[in-house]
Parts: C-alpha cells; sequence; structure tokens
C-alpha cells in the first residue's frame, strides 16, 4: 500500500532532523495524509472538559466554534463498558477494574423497582457510632436507631 | 460490610442535601452504586497516598500527598488547598486553646471541635 511505502520512506530519514519539529518532507505526508482540513467533511475530535457542579471551575478554556468539533463521547456506550475490553500492551488498571465492577452493578440493579438488594444486604451491619453527620438529618430508612 | 454499610449511610445523607439544594431526586439504586464507588476509590486512595508518601521516604501520609491525589484539576487542587490551610489553622487555634487550658482546668476538648476536624477530614475524602 501507498502508506507503508510513504511511513518507511519518513523512518529512512528519521535520523537526518534531530530538531522536536517535523521536517519539511515529514510536514508534506502529514499535510497530505493525516491532517484534518474542511474538505474531509470531518469534525475535529476534541475531549470534554472537566466541570465541577460543586466547586468553582476554574480551567476556563476558549471554545471552538459550535459545531466545528466533535466532542469525544465517555459515556455514549456505556453498555459496552461491563466488562473488560481487549488489551495489547497495557493492563487494565485498578481504576479501570472498578469502573467496569461499577457498570456491572448498574447493569443488575437496573431492573430493580423501588426496594434495593443492596441496602438490604448492608442494613444489619450498620452502626450509628460509625457515622459522623452533623446538624438534624432526616434518618434514611437504612438507619435503625440503636 | 460494615464498613461499607457506614459508607452508604453517609452517602445517602449527603446525596439527601443535594436533593433538597438541586431539587432532584436520587433513587436508592443510584446511590447504592454511588456508595460502592466511593468505597472502591477508598482503597485506589490509600494505595496512591502510601505510594507517595514513600515516594517522599516517608512512612506517614500527610497532606501534601493528599494534595496530590487531587493534581489532576486546578479547580479540585484549589478547593483541597484551601480546605487544608482552614484545617492548619484551625489545628493551630487548638494548639492555643490548649495551652491556655492546661494552664487553668485539666478538662477534655471543647465541644464542637472534634466534630469539626472530622467534618473536614470527610469532606476532602469525599471530593
Amino acid at each position: 500500500k501507498m502508506l507503508s511505502k510513504e511511513r518507511r520512506s519518513s523512518q529512512k530519514q528519521m535520523h537526518s532532523h534531530e530538531s522536536w519539529s517535523l521536517s519539511p518532507e515529514e510536514l508534506e505526508i502529514w499535510d497530505r495524509l493525516y491532517r484534518i482540513k474542511e474538505s474531509d467533511g470531518i469534525k475535529e475530535p476534541v475531549l470534554p472538559q472537566v466541570q465541577f457542579e460543586t466547586i468553582e471551575n476554574l480551567e476556563e478554556t476558549p471554545k471552538p466554534e459550535e459545531g466545528a468539533a466533535q466532542e469525544l463521547s465517555l459515556s455514549e456506550w456505556s453498555l459496552w463498558q461491563n466488562q473488560p475490553l481487549p488489551t495489547s500492551l497495557v493492563d487494565h488498571s485498578d481504576r479501570c477494574h472498578l469502573f467496569i465492577a461499577a457498570m456491572e452493578m448498574m447493569e443488575l440493579m437496573r431492573h430493580q423497582q423501588g426496594d434495593c438488594s443492596y441496602e438490604r444486604e448492608l442494613r444489619p451491619h450498620l452502626r450509628m457510632e460509625d457515622v459522623d453527620i452533623p446538624g438534624n438529618q432526616r434518618h434514611l430508612s437504612t438507619a435503625n436507631p440503636p | 460490610q460494615r464498613l461499607k454499610a457506614a459508607v452508604h449511610y453517609t452517602v445517602g445523607c449527603l446525596c439527601q442535601e443535594v436533593e433538597e439544594d438541586k431539587d432532584v431526586q436520587f433513587s436508592k439504586q443510584s446511590i447504592a452504586a454511588i456508595s460502592e464507588i466511593t468505597f472502591r476509590q477508598c482503597e485506589i486512595f490509600a494505595k496512591d497516598l502510601e505510594m507517595f508518601a514513600r515516594h517522599a521516604k516517608r512512612t506517614t501520609v500527610n497532606t501534601e500527598d493528599v494534595k496530590l491525589l487531587a493534581r489532576r484539576s486546578n479547580s479540585l487542587l484549589k478547593y483541597i488547598t484551601q480546605k487544608s490551610e482552614e484545617l492548619a489553622s484551625s489545628n493551630m487555634e487548638q494548639k492555643e486553646k490548649k495551652k491556655k487550658k492546661s494552664s487553668a482546668v485539666k478538662g477534655g476538648r471543647a465541644p464542637g471541635e472534634q466534630e469539626a476536624s472530622v467534618t473536614e477530614n470527610e469532606d476532602s475524602s469525599m471530593a
């Protein structure tokens, strides 16, 4: 294929330039093969910005003009997330396993109506001396007064 | 299980605050899911904190390690740092009070002091 020939030739030139930026040849290849142009009819992919609901947000980045970018979604395919997906060289982390387990748990609870099995299971283990809630809170139905 | 139950109860209370504040409703299932994630996230936090302390050749986890947990977001880091400073200054006050107290009457803490510090700790662990 055309592409692999290009790659080989660019690797040959690798040693010839030692700056951090692309060489003119590499720039030409990037521009022709990889760069997203208006004529491509696809949007520039961008990652969503961190936003907190409960604390002041400092990260204010100028948004690209509406419709020019495709925000990459982390939730669109949530139904696929309740099992570990294949890996190549990097194993799944503990954090990742936590996420998978949580998605699996939510999948199992999706069809529950009203009463919650998680709550039923834990209710007998609750000791009021373990929890520290300031103020006069309405106790949840989980609370069995000692 | 006992720990999970305590986390679940606390998450329930916090969710209730949010419900009143934002006028939304949490299903019992969503509260259960948040509790489970919180519980597991604590394992991850604990491992990280241990590593951060060890990285600094310490065996005691301190507030600098906790700040590192919040490093991925400037907003969160600012919030945690603020809380940490508040905590430090209230600790200083307590020490001052204790000095004064020990010279006067032998007694326990003033009521409310202990609760205040616990709640703040909880805030930072829930973030």
